[in-house]
């Protein structure tokens, strides 16, 4: 069993006068992938906005309880936004490069965090991460094109590179394939598998079957509270729960 | 028992299966109650009839083995759907089998004399009568989801294979007794460890049942009779 990257208890997010979270529980294992699914609206999102403090940028919302990263607390309105974000990437549903050229997209993050300070240190950084994304060899003789001249899964790859680039212990995933065909999706999938040996992975997904293959961990969000959370194995051959069976069957009604 | 699916015809085809495997099941069962009947009226009319009925049996095979296929490409199934798909899937294979010794049993009556002793047969009709009420129980239990009549089949496998010890005795006895009667004796014993088999697969279904119910194999090893201990 991995060590716990991140811990939440008693999480509650309100947008408002509403409710999206109530008091989840749930603990994020390092170098694993984190499966979180359920129906829209469930709560699934916020709680992975939680993690990066993305939250932070909706003014009606409200976080309490605790979220910690290695036992720090996240929510601390003291902590340093930026610094916690280096160390949390995100990936969204749509793939959205900068529109700059593949190689800004990729420097972009560490120059920003002052990282790579000469040129040679940031054409480093650059390869690494493109070649960590599993773009490199598709995009090395085309560094200085823009990056929307790329395909969708290979902008999702780029985003993925961008997002490797500050070198950062935890990778958010909010439902990075859903806009790409199955091939795109297939590399982003063995992608995760490869990345999970460096990364924490949180991934956001509405196909029972991308959670099934890519993670160890799954959890079952619904109107806001987390239902059920175990190995993915046992949750999709024998969940314990009849609302997860309900939900990941097609039965729910 | 849950809510029906949100796609109609996935619950549909499930349903379709489910009733495939319960009248798969059901012929299996008369096809050996038949052969049964057959070894201990040595009524040799109706083997041909038991030979055509397992035909149906493998025809149900591959009618369900294509539902399943078909479940598995278009419906992906999950949890419970899934260990329904796998459970058919292994259900109709061991009933199959069933359907393989009975026909199997029933070619056997042909070389019988008609005039065997009744101390002979009543071993034998014994077994048969307890491997035929193991299988009735083990599908009522698949069609009752329940899972104590499941486990009870498995755990009497035990008597069947006791029961299988003492009816080999029988023969073996008859057998020692003159040497004209190794023939047709050799048939019986045969058809004696048919039904010992039949027994284990309705054990398999037993332990396909209960993983379809719980979701968990049952823990330790089968019960084992005296014939098995001796093997």
């Amino acid at each position: 069993m991995n060590n716990i990257k991140i811990k939440s208890k008693n999480l509650n997010v309100y947008y408002g006068e509403k409710q999206a979270l109530y008091d989840v529980n749930l603990d994020l294992n390092e170098k694993e992938v984190t499966a979180l699914i359920g129906p829209s609206g469930c709560g699934k999102s916020t709680f992975i906005r939680c993690i990066n403090r993305m939250n932070d940028v909706i003014d009606i919302c409200k976080v309490t309880g605790n979220i910690e990263m290695d036992g720090i607390e996240i929510n601390d309105k003291d902590l340093d936004v930026v610094s916690l974000r280096e160390r949390v990437g995100m990936v969204f549903q749509k793939p959205n490069p900068f529109p700059k050229s593949i190689y800004d997209n990729v420097s972009y993050g560490p120059k920003i965090h002052g990282k790579g300070e000469s040129k040679n240190e940031l054409d480093e950084i650059v390869e690494h991460s493109l070649k960590k994304a599993a773009l490199w060899e598709e995009v090395k003789d085309r560094l200085e094109e823009p990056g929307t001249s790329l395909s969708g899964g290979q902008q999702q790859r780029l985003c993925i590179a961008r997002a490797i680039s500050v070198n950062p212990e935890v990778i958010l995933m909010d439902e990075p394939c859903s806009a790409l065909d199955p091939i795109a999706t297939a590399k982003i999938e063995e992608l995760i598998d490869e990345l999970k040996k460096t990364y924490t992975i949180v991934i956001v997904t509405h196909s029972m079957a991308q959670a099934v293959r890519v993670s160890q961990k799954t959890g079952f969000f619904h109107l806001g509270k987390l239902i059920e959370v175990g190995k993915t194995e046992k949750i999709f051959k024998n969940p314990d729960n009849k609302m997860t069976q309900d939900y990941i069957t097609g039965r729910f009604g | 028992m849950s809510n029906e699916h949100t796609v109609k015809s996935y619950e549909e085809e499930l349903q379709f299966l489910k009733d495939s495997l319960i009248n798969m099941g059901s012929l299996t069962e008369s096809q050996l109650t038949d052969s049964m009947d057959a070894i201990i009226k040595v009524d040799k009319d109706s083997i041909d009839k038991i030979i055509k009925s397992d035909e149906k049996i493998n025809k149900f095979r591959s009618k369900i083995d294509s539902q399943i296929m078909n479940l598995l490409v278009k419906r992906a199934p999950m949890a419970i759907d899934l260990r329904e798909t796998i459970s058919s899937l292994k259900i109709s294979q061991d009933l199959e089998r069933i359907g393989d010794l009975s026909k199997s049993n029933a070619k056997k009556v042909k070389p019988l004399p008609l005039d065997l002793p009744d101390e002979l047969l009543g071993n034998l009709k014994r077994l048969g009568e307890l491997v035929i009420k193991q299988l009735n129980d083990v599908l009522d239990s698949y069609v009752n989801k329940n899972y104590n009549k499941a486990k009870d089949v498995w755990e009497k496998d035990e008597q069947v294979d006791d029961l299988t010890y003492i009816a080999m005795e029988s023969v073996i006895d008859f057998l020692s007794k003159d040497k004209k009667n190794l023939d047709f004796s050799t048939h019986l014993i045969f058809a004696t460890k048919n039904l010992e088999r039949a027994g284990d697969h309705v054990t398999n279904i037993a332990e396909t049942v209960c993983y379809l119910i719980k979701g968990e194999y049952l823990k330790g090893s089968r019960p084992k009779g005296k014939v098995v201990q001796d093997n």
